[in-house]
Formats: C-alpha cells, sequence, structure tokens
C-alpha cells in the first residue's frame, strides 16, 4: 500500500482513530507520519515552566546564586529540574527569581486572596486596617468628615490591638 | 443483581445527581493546594518527612467530623484496581495512583469531598458538587481548609499568599473547574469559536480528565488560569459568568437544531446513537462517550423520555476500565473490555434486547 499524503513510498504507519463516532484510518509513511499525525511540538507545561526557570540575560552583572536553600538543600538548577520549588523557604531563598517567575505566570506578585484565620491573624488585621485607611482618604476625598471620623477611631482601634500582638 | 447494580451503589453522589443548570454543566469543581510550613514540599521531602506528614493526615477524619464522615486511606495499602476507579471518578489525579509511596487521600462518605495528601503538595483539598455550584464548592473547600489550619500550620506568605511546589498555584492555591456537556455547539459547529474566545478571558480549557487528556463525548473542562492575584470570590464569579454565557450559547445552539428544518437530522442521529448502544458488542470508550452524548442530547431536546438523565454521567465513569474490571473482580485484556462495556450500556439503555439476545 502506498502511503496517503505523498502516493510515493510504501506505507508502514498506520494509524486508526475514532473522531465523532467515525472510525479513521491513515496509512503513512514514515516521513510523512514524522510530518503530520505523529508530529510533536515539543512544548508542553514542563518544558515550558522549565525554560522560565532559566537565568535570564535580562538579570545580566548579578551572580546566578550557587548556593542552596538552606532549609531543603534545592538548588535553582534543581528546582529548574523538577519545575517545582523545594520548600516553602525557597520562595525566600530564591526571592529575586520567584518575583521574574511569578510575573511571568500571574502577571503579579501580591496574593489578595484569603488569609489563614487562626496563624495569620495579624495579617489579617494589617489588611483591614489599610483597607479603612484607603476608606478614609476616599471620606475626606468627599469631605464626609463626620464618616471620616468614625473610620479613624476605627483605625485606631485596630491598631491598639494589633501592638497587643507585637512579637 | 445486574452488573451495573454491582458498581452503582460505589458511585459519588456527583455522577448520580442532577444539579442546577444539570442539562449542560455535568459537575463543578474546587481544589486548594495547601503546604505545612514545617517539611519540604512532597517532591524535596525525605521519606521520614512524608511519612510524618501522612501521620498527621491520619488524624484529619476527626478533625474534620463537624463536615461529615470522613476515612482516611492510605495509598500503598490500596489495591491497583481501586486506586484506577478513584481517577476514574475525578478523586485523586493520575499521578497519585501511580505513585503510591507516602501518599493518601481522604474521602467523605459520600464522595463529594476528597484530600489527597503528599501529591505534588501536601494537600490537595477537593469538593466536587453535580452542576453548576460555585459558590457552594468554594464555601464548603474554604471550611474544610479552615478545619485543617487549626491543625496543619500551612506555609502562608503575607505577599504571595498560600506557598505551593509549583509556582503555578501560589496564591489563592485555587482552582475552580466546571464540567460541560456542549453536543449541540458540537454540532453547529461553533465549539471551537466558544472556546477560543473563552480562553481570552483568562479560563483553560481542557479535557475530561484534566491536562494532556482528549475531550471524549463532547465534554469539557473550563477553569481559572492564574491563581495570584485575584480574591477567591472574585475569580469563582468571573467563571461563572463565563459558564453562563457558554450555557446559553449552548442552549440556543440546541434551540436552532430542534428547527422542524433540522430537527429530523438531529432525531436521526439521537436514535442510530440509541440503535447501536442497546445493540452492540463491541464498544471503545470513545465510541461510547461519542453515542453516549448523542443520546443525552436527545434526551434535553425531549426525543427520548424513558431513560434517567444521569446515565451519561454514571456510565461514562462506569464504562472505563478499572471500573469494568472491578465487576469482574480481575485484569482484563482490552478487547475483552470492550465487550463488557457493549454488555453493561446495553443493560442500562435497553435491558429487554440484553434479555432477548
Amino acid at each position: 500500500m502506498l502511503c496517503e499524503q505523498c502516493g510515493k513510498k510504501q506505507a508502514s504507519v498506520h494509524v486508526t482513530k475514532i473522531q465523532n463516532g467515525q472510525k479513521i484510518e491513515r496509512h503513512l509513511c514514515k516521513e510523512c507520519a514524522h510530518q503530520g499525525g505523529e508530529f510533536s511540538t515539543g512544548i508542553d507545561f514542563q518544558n515550558m515552566l522549565s525554560s522560565f526557570f532559566e537565568y535570564p540575560q535580562t538579570w545580566g552583572q548579578k551572580a546566578r546564586p550557587k548556593q542552596g536553600c538552606p532549609v531543603c538543600g534545592s538548588t535553582l538548577t534543581d528546582i529548574q529540574n523538577r519545575s517545582q520549588l523545594g520548600c516553602s523557604q525557597c520562595y525566600t531563598t530564591f526571592d529575586s527569581e520567584v518575583n521574574t517567575l511569578l510575573r511571568r505566570i500571574h502577571g503579579t506578585t501580591e496574593h489578595v486572596g484569603k488569609i489563614p484565620e487562626s496563624s495569620h491573624g495579624r495579617i489579617r488585621l494589617e489588611r483591614q486596617v489599610q483597607d479603612l485607611r484607603e476608606q478614609l482618604q476616599q471620606a475626606i476625598a468627599e469631605e464626609q468628615y463626620e464618616k471620616a471620623a468614625e473610620l479613624r477611631d476605627q483605625i485606631r482601634s485596630l491598631e491598639g490591638q494589633l501592638d497587643g500582638k507585637e512579637g | 443483581m445486574g452488573i451495573g447494580d454491582a458498581i452503582r451503589r460505589a458511585l459519588s453522589s456527583w455522577t448520580k445527581k442532577e444539579g442546577p443548570h444539570g442539562d449542560i454543566v455535568l459537575g463543578t469543581r474546587v481544589r486548594l493546594a495547601r503546604n505545612s510550613k514545617d517539611v519540604p514540599f512532597p517532591g524535596a521531602s525525605s521519606k521520614e518527612q512524608l511519612q510524618s506528614v501522612l501521620d498527621q493526615a491520619r488524624s484529619f477524619p476527626d478533625v474534620l467530623k463537624d463536615e461529615g464522615s470522613f476515612v482516611f486511606y492510605d495509598m500503598a495499602e490500596m489495591d491497583a484496581l481501586d486506586r484506577d476507579m478513584l481517577v476514574e471518578k475525578h478523586l485523586i489525579s493520575p499521578n497519585h495512583a501511580r505513585h503510591t509511596f507516602h501518599r493518601g487521600v481522604i474521602l467523605r462518605s459520600d464522595e463529594d469531598i476528597s484530600i489527597m495528601v503528599n501529591e505534588e503538595d501536601h494537600l490537595r483539598i477537593q469538593v466536587l458538587f453535580p452542576g453548576l455550584q460555585l459558590q457552594q464548592a468554594w464555601k464548603h473547600a474554604s471550611r474544610v481548609d479552615d478545619c485543617l489550619e487549626s491543625k496543619f500550620g500551612y506555609a502562608f506568605d503575607k505577599e504571595r499568599g498560600y506557598l505551593t511546589a509549583c509556582p503555578t498555584n501560589v496564591g489563592t492555591g485555587m482552582r475552580a473547574s466546571v464540567m460541560l456537556h456542549l453536543p449541540a455547539l458540537a454540532r453547529v459547529n461553533r465549539l471551537r469559536e466558544v472556546l477560543g474566545t473563552v480562553s481570552q478571558f483568562g479560563l483553560v480549557v481542557r479535557g475530561l480528565y484534566g491536562e494532556g487528556s482528549e475531550s471524549y463525548g463532547n465534554i469539557y473542562q473550563l477553569s481559572n488560569q492564574v491563581t495570584l492575584g485575584h480574591r477567591e470570590e472574585e475569580m469563582i464569579e468571573h467563571l461563572e459568568r463565563v459558564t453562563k454565557q457558554i450555557i446559553q450559547s449552548e442552549r440556543q445552539a440546541r434551540e436552532y437544531l430542534s428547527q422542524p428544518e433540522r430537527r429530523l437530522a438531529v432525531e436521526d442521529t439521537v436514535y442510530r446513537a440509541f440503535g447501536i448502544l442497546s445493540f452492540a458488542r463491541i464498544l471503545s470508550t470513545e465510541e461510547a462517550m461519542q453515542l453516549l452524548s448523542d443520546v443525552r442530547l436527545g434526551m434535553d431536546l425531549g426525543f427520548i423520555h424513558h431513560l434517567d438523565k444521569e446515565i451519561l454521567k454514571e456510565l461514562m465513569v462506569m464504562i472505563r476500565a478499572a471500573h469494568l474490571q472491578k465487576i469482574m473482580g480481575q485484569n482484563l485484556p482490552p478487547e475483552e473490555r470492550d465487550k463488557l462495556r457493549a454488555s453493561l450500556v446495553r443493560e442500562k439503555l435497553n435491558p429487554q434486547a440484553l434479555k432477548k439476545s
């Protein structure tokens, strides 16, 4: 049987596929199979992510850190090979690399979502104070001074709680 | 007892029940990735460290007792077929079934909630509900998360949020997804257009079994792309909005197909599919899924009344390799599975035909 695609060489690759309930049979020579059906782009999640970990030229003069993470021992090369960070400390150890990566993937480096309640009450309070401060600015801009005074009191009270949690 | 009944009881509740917009949205999933601050991520942990996390997880059913009845399973002690069945039911990842050492899973009795232990992250909390129930699934996942947080010191950073092994999950650690059945859009050749548009709005489209899997039976999964920089509620609302647009567009396509000049052709497809499923002796998964998709469209368009609508969801899990082999209690070569699949589908769709033949 000759190859369906080029019609010249012997078909040596036979592919059967069921597509939309229809059986599709393809008979191709090796060359055409390579060019067509059996083609792989080499672009997959793992490769792409791994390439993100490569040391970008834009970091230029700053030397690529050779030392590993003090907690798990992972080096940047380990991280690149695994496409995963080793431990939570890696995020601090490789701070600038991680930030570059996060900007590439998420377009930002800042978390604005859920905060663990029990262990991170302080962060939660800080964010609340920040929100209230923004509201306070708004109130002042709109000359709503009564509301501004209320907000100011709330902020003071929360800041009092924050001082209590110091340390 | 028929062969179908043997594992019907073993099905998760999301496959048995119909949820909101259940004619198009088969199910909703919300998954949260969480890690311990004291132990390296599973990929960089020692055996002892993995074991310590697994041991901690054994107490989780007790921690979660206000959220229902949970059971802990050690993956290494589980039968290979049982592990594959959990994959087919979407309760664990294929990766989790393959590498079992020091890994575990915690399941709620109705299988609406599962927690993978020591997968890519220490904990993967997953809530799976029938139909479109994004808000509810998020609330449940977040409650389970709150319970576990009190026992498991989470790796959390003020700037970057929940820290995960893979930087694509950092921040909220949340992946919310909906499983959509879109036979009418496929039939009018508008699927590529619709799904292409959706991907311009920060959402990812995948096949039935997640990353890298093909789409069978016109079923697609839609989920959020990024996990950092947006509040969970915001992401959920966005996904819900886009999903509702797709629902509307699929409904319009169904209406279009029901118009008198097109109705007969669709009816023909539906009944041919019903005919093949009712009498076929050999069925591959792909063929079965496509035909089941046609039959389900026929039910949604009101051509077929006598079948339970959830048959598509039930069968799409039951006809998978591990479920079939579980029925027979042994490993089967692909040809034997194709035969068994055909007889299982025949019994579900057309019990009379089975008895006569």
